[in-house]
């Protein structure tokens, strides 16, 4: 920014006219070079995201696919598959810390990141989704803010980029509506367990950002009617889920047929919600 | 699953939040003192503009005058950025540029509005830089970025049409081709520039619409012999 400048001659009042045209018109040739280089830079970038979002969406239809397989070696498979395409994006994650690097080592990197965090973040949002959807899936668990930082880091421990507060707690909200399809699915194929199980995380996860105040994360306020939406349809599965059981606990074909009818209620109440 | 298992896990679940949670309030608290350490400089940017604001009515002979009081109003922010900068920590100045940047682009305004009508120049950044005392070294965080710079200068380009048309009012005749001459130069500076659809792209989309306002008073000045001609 300094080098653009070039002096101006402090007694100019006897030079104004063609010189000053000159003189601004140099100035504004470095402005230019400067703004180009920006541009680029930020296109790059914005393609790099782009692309992280695409592939973090693919992970997370992979994950719906076939994490609710019944059998448990199918969905270990999904889950190892899950992990190679999360890796894939990591990929990802190093080009930006390379492009961040070009302009300069250290904290030249830093303070670029910073400045270009705006054109990074939807992606790492997205990724962030689908990453803790992955972990949950593992280890029926929150993954915490520093494992994420960890997975984004390089072999030596490096971030790559940073993941803010904001950023993870963001991710977390959108896990939640992850979680609904996933306890909805499960449901069809006769998992009990895992919708009462989702219920319980969901609370957990909505009662704690309920006590975040809008002024704070202005963001999260919309997320969280999004998240009780959520969770109010997947309160309503275990309604049906436990009269059932209770009804036909010596039963189990019967339980299958009617979990599956609910489903298609479900599905159909929520097109239609859509068309309102 | 057993009920222990499942109690145990949600209180993982909640220690994970809340320590999350935690963090959030750290950064949004550094936000906020952020945003209420740049106050007061606002207020000296808004006493700045006001002063600025009589140009459009004082004699000519006062109008050094007016320009020196905003420099000097802008200069007593010296060691308020001091404070700001004590907040931002190294390296993430462009995280908080959003609460920084709009002062900024004002106070460069002001600072190139002022400089003109006393020096006839386009202030330089560097030169913006040194007069908010950016370039000490407890400021080192804090920086003019060329975005800024760029949308403060149209922001004193703005001022000038109007101050061709009330210069003409008092019956001052040069101020109008000083004033033409300078928004010419800035014109055909920016249309240097390769801009793409932002905040900057409509901000000069700006300057067309001034520059022919300040070409129209040279046109009614010339057309009644009004104009002396130039040297």
């Amino acid at each position: 920014m300094a080098d653009v400048d070039v002096l101006m001659p402090s007694e100019g009042e006897s030079s104004v006219g063609v010189s000053r045209k000159q003189h601004l018109m140099s100035t504004f040739e470095s402005y230019r070079a400067e703004l180009d280089t920006d541009n680029e830079r930020r296109e790059r970038l914005i393609i790099l995201s782009r692309s992280i979002t695409q592939l973090s969406k693919k992970l997370i239809f992979h994950l719906h696919r076939n994490a609710t397989s019944p059998s448990s070696q199918q969905k270990d498979k999904c889950l190892r598959e899950g992990r190679a395409k999360e890796r894939e994006i990591w990929v990802n994650f190093g080009k930006i810390k390379d492009e961040l690097k070009s302009i300069g080592e250290g904290d030249e990197a830093l303070k670029g990141y910073w400045r270009w965090n705006r054109q990074v973040s939807p992606g790492l949002e997205e990724y962030i989704e689908a990453l803790s959807f992955l972990y949950y899936l593992e280890h029926k668990s929150l993954v915490p803010l520093d494992a994420v930082q960890k997975t984004l880091s390089d072999e030596a421990g490096e971030p790559l980029v940073i993941v803010t507060p904001e950023d993870y707690i963001l991710g977390m909200s959108d896990l939640t509506g992850e979680l609904m399809r996933y306890a909805t699915n499960a449901l069809s194929t006769g998992d009990h367990n895992t919708p009462l199980e989702v219920c319980e995380f969901v609370r957990t996860v909505k009662a704690h950002f309920d006590g975040i105040p809008p002024h704070m994360l202005y963001k999260l306020s919309k997320k969280q009617e999004e998240t009780t939406r959520s969770l109010e349809k997947i309160e309503k599965v275990c309604y049906a889920l436990r009269l059932r059981l209770i009804e036909f606990a010596d039963k189990p074909e019967v339980l299958a047929m009617m979990a599956k009818r609910a489903l298609e209620d479900a599905a159909e109440r929520e097109e239609k919600g859509r068309e309102d | 699953m057993s009920v222990e298992a499942t109690t145990s896990r949600a209180q993982t679940v909640s220690e994970t939040l809340s320590s999350a949670i935690e963090l959030l309030e750290n950064d949004q608290n550094l936000k906020k003192q952020i945003r209420e350490s740049i106050e007061p400089i606002d207020d000296l940017s808004r006493s700045a503009t006001t002063e600025l604001n009589k140009l459009h009515s004082a004699p000519f002979s006062q109008h050094a005058e007016i320009c020196q009081n905003a420099i000097n109003i802008i200069i007593r922010s010296q060691p308020l950025w001091v404070d700001v900068a004590k907040l931002i920590p190294e390296n993430e100045f462009y995280r908080y540029q959003f609460a920084l940047g709009p002062t900024m682009r004002q106070l460069t305004t002001s600072i190139v509005l002022a400089r003109f009508i006393l020096h006839d120049e386009l202030t330089p950044s560097h030169t913006i830089s040194t007069i908010l005392g950016l370039q000490s070294d407890q400021n080192g965080v804090l920086q003019l970025s060329a975005e800024d710079y760029l949308q403060g200068v149209i922001g004193a380009v703005n001022e000038l049409p109007r101050l061709s048309v009330n210069a003409v009012t008092s019956q001052n005749f040069d101020l109008p081709i000083k004033i033409s001459s300078f928004v010419n130069d800035i014109f055909a500076s920016y249309s240097l520039l390769n801009l793409r659809n932002d905040a900057l792209r409509r901000k000069f989309d700006s300057l067309k619409y001034d520059l022919k306002r300040c070409e129209d008073v040279v046109y009614d000045l010339t057309l009644r012999g009004l104009t002396k001609p130039r040297e």
